[in-house]
């Protein structure tokens, strides 16, 4: 009886998600529109600051969904996986531009660091969504600036680097299982990690699976994620 | 690189008004001053007719009717884009568009949405930045000049190492199309051993099939539906290699994941209800055909096929199982018939065939006077008949009256076909079946001996010799098409090779004049118009 309570919640879930999807997406553009209307230096520094709470949150009450989303769909077997050949540089320039004007707005310095030519292989639109998280928390959190850097051996490891405080200790603590670290004082639900730990694991090279890997200190001073795919 | 977008002509399709025109604002702001909206797929073929456009952007979900992507194929299909028109899918999910991981056409690239103009820039920089590059290659593959693009790739591939898959996968297109299958064959298992990508492991299992070797093929798309479970593409290879080594049960059962997975393909529907129908599985038949209808509406892929077999699938649940609640299977199957008369044409080909479908399921109902009444409809309009009925058709009706116990009807039906369709073996096995003549068998089987002899000599040159071969399966088998078009190719052929012509002009005018006549639709009906357009031609110049 139980399991099946869950199935019919399970369902409403992603029907729901699946209207506000759509509400959000009309909501999200009509922002969008309006905010590129608006030269931002010509705001007054508290208008400045709403800019940047209007663009932060909306883009991630939009990212947060479609984690959800995705995590149903993983559940459910029914996550396109679709990987290939992707130039390093090109797409984290374009994860980049996707948070510029929130980067604008709180002006913030994003630093990229890869080589022109490094290729990667994955699926670029399941690791887009997962690093929009990561990268939108770290803007959130940074002083001054933040830095997306990538390395190569036998797998690709990208890394996201600020100069805020770091993450919290509990939360260092937590690898492997960061669904439980849902912290009534900060809000914070871990969800972005969790979806970035379960991309990471959907992809697979041989017998090598990936993995994601949280630290502070690193090349900022701050918080630092990495993500490798083998 | 200098960004410019002042001299692009872009269009943009995207159902909602609004967001369209943000769109425009951002493209605007660019410097583009020549963008268009429409909102839907058919206002863009239309609008791909009248004008070239260098950009297309166009949403994944426009409405009820087609995406994007049947949009993207049917202007590929049709040759109604430029061969370096960038064409950039907007998309509300991250990764709904993406089930299509291994399908032949793709955009150049997903853009979800919502985004800013700075990420629509950076995107369209890369992708003109892409194509220009690569449009010595498109350009020959439009052309079709193989050899030609194969050239092209190697000095792309040296000259830029960042386009690398792209080129490889047009190589292994090119060595498809040059039928240099073992060069394909190599190509793209080198690519999988270094890592598994979709394409290229679809690409295995392809050339696998077209040399014949259908164990390994089957392999292959095992593989790849396990790999990839969301590239549906690779049920539908599955199921066919399983059909093809006799599984016709688990070749239901890949398809049923697939339609479960995304139900909203028609020709898939189909797929499943024809195999459901083979293996007597009728509840699975009904629904695959139910859901055909129900998605195909409005498509330009729907035909009078699916509402027929949804009818013939309620008609087997009525005679087959009494405890079904009939009211509602009866109220269905008319509902169909009703759909079917509205949405198609009047032909007398497609009302013949609806009215033995209603004969029978009247039938099935116990009603003799409206079985009765629809056969005598589908006696009238047999008579009046003036197109060709197909082979599948054709089979399909005979065994329907066969049943209604009407063999003389049936015969005749299938008597017809039998003549017009002696040259495709699987049909005449299956109609040797069910017919009572066995003469008609053997000599359709004559005629077409006569016809594959002819043919060869054609290949050879020796055109007397195959004028004196198709006469001969032309005399046995009068009405079969392909063997009356072959004799008019190779008497057009001849005439071009000899100075006294008429006799053997007139002799092909006449064959193709009292051809009966083709469907427009039909396979054969560009061949038979342009060998018309030329017999017409050269019996102009030697008159």
């Amino acid at each position: 009886m139980q399991s099946k309570k869950e199935d019919i919640f399970n369902m409403v879930l992603a029907s729901t998600v699946h209207d506000m999807k759509n509400s959000l997406g009309m909501l999200g553009e009509s922002i969008n529109f309006i905010l590129s209307q608006i030269d931002i230096q010509s705001l007054n520094p508290q208008t400045k600051d709403y800019y940047g709470v209007v663009q932060y949150e909306s883009s991630r009450v939009n990212n947060s969904l479609m984690q959800l989303l995705a995590l149903y769909k993983l559940e459910n077997n029914q996550l396109p996986y679709n990987p290939n050949y992707v130039n390093l540089s090109d797409f984290l320039e374009e994860q980049k531009i996707k948070h510029l004007p929130l980067l604008d707005a709180k002006n913030i310095e994003c630093i990229i660091d890869v080589d022109e030519a490094m290729e990667g292989f994955f699926d670029d639109c399941l690791i887009a969504t997962a690093l929009e998280n990561i990268i939108g928390n770290a803007i959130r959190y940074t002083r001054q600036q933040i830095k997306i850097s990538c390395h190569q051996n036998s797998s690709t490891t990208i890394v996201i680097s600020d100069d805020g405080p770091g993450y919290p200790e509990s939360m260092l603590q937590m690898e492997g299982g960061y669904m439980l670290g849902i912290s009534q004082s900060t809000g914070s639900t871990g969800l972005g990690l969790f979806f970035a730990q379960k991309i990471a694991e959907i992809h697979q090279h041989k017998e090598n699976v990936g993995t994601i890997h949280l630290s502070n200190g690193g090349e900022l001073g701050g918080s630092q994620f990495e993500i490798t795919i083998p | 690189m200098i960004f410019n977008l002042a001299k692009k002509r872009t269009l943009i399709v995207e159902d909602f008004a609004e967001f369209a025109r943000s769109v425009r604002a951002m493209l605007h702001s660019m410097g583009a001053t020549h963008a268009d909206i429409v909102y839907n797929a058919e206002d863009a073929i239309e609008a791909c007719r009248n004008n070239k456009y260098d950009i297309i952007l166009s949403d994944y979900n426009l409405g009820s009717k087609k995406d994007g992507q049947q949009l993207l194929e049917e202007l590929l299909k049709y040759k109604l884009i430029k061969s370096n028109c960038i064409f950039l899918m907007l998309t509300a999910e991250n990764t709904s568009a993406m089930v299509m991981g291994a399908v032949e056409y793709t955009p150049d690239g997903y853009i979800a949405k919502p985004f800013n103009g700075n990420l629509l820039k950076a995107r369209l920089q890369k992708s003109i930045e892409k194509k220009d590059t690569l449009h010595p290659i498109l350009r020959s593959i439009a052309n079709k000049n193989w050899r030609e693009a194969l050239e092209n790739i190697e000095k792309i591939l040296s000259e830029h190492p960042k386009y690398r898959m792209s080129c490889l996968r047009s190589k292994f297109h090119a060595y498809k199309a040059l039928n240099q299958l073992d060069d394909a064959l190599r190509l793209v298992t080198e690519i999988v051993s270094e890592r598994s990508v979709p394409w290229a492991l679809k690409g295995i299992g392809e050339i696998y099939y077209l040399k014949k070797d259908y164990t390994k093929s089957m392999d292959i798309f095992k593989t790849m539906t396990t790999e990839f479970p969301m590239a549906l593409e690779g049920y539908d290879w599955l199921a066919k290699l399983q059909v093809k080594l006799g599984q016709p049960i688990d070749a239901q059962e890949t398809l049923n994941m697939a339609v479960q997975k995304s139900p909203k393909a028609l020709g898939r529907q189909k797929s499943l209800g024809e195999l459901a129908e083979v293996n007597n599985d009728i509840s699975t038949m009904t629904e695959a055909y139910r859901s055909a209808v129900k998605y195909g509406n409005n498509s330009a892929f729907s035909s009078p096929d699916e509402y027929i077999k949804l009818t013939t699938a309620l008609t087997k649940q009525l005679s087959e199982d009494s405890d079904i609640i009939s009211d509602k299977i009866t109220n269905e199957a008319e509902q169909t018939f009703e759909k079917l008369k509205n949405n198609f044409s009047s032909t007398h080909s497609n009302l013949l065939r609806s009215n033995v479908a209603q004969a029978s399921f009247y039938s099935a109902c116990n009603e003799g006077d409206k079985t009765k009444e629809h056969l005598s409809q589908s006696k009238k309009h047999l008579a009046e008949l003036d197109e060709q009925i197909s082979a599948d058709v054709s089979l399909e009706m005979s065994a329907t009256l066969s049943e209604l116990g009407e063999k003389q009807f049936a015969n005749e039906i299938l008597n017809e076909a039998i003549q017009q369709n002696l040259d495709d073996p699987d049909f005449i096995r299956k109609a040797a079946k069910i017919t009572d003549n066995k003469d008609l068998i053997k000599t359709s089987q004559q005629a077409s001996k006569h016809n594959l002899q002819a043919i060869s000599f054609f290949k050879n040159k020796k055109y007397s010799d195959a004028i004196s071969a198709f006469e001969k399966a032309h005399k046995l088998s009068p009405k079969n098409i392909n063997i009356r078009l072959n004799y008019v190719q190779t008497l057009l052929k001849q005439a071009q090779n000899q100075t006294d012509a008429n006799q053997i002009i007139e002799k092909a005018d006449k064959l193709i004049s009292e051809m009966p006549q083709l469907a427009f639709s039909d396979k054969r009906y560009s061949r038979y118009s342009e060998l018309n357009r030329l017999t017409q031609l050269m019996l102009q110049q030697h008159q």
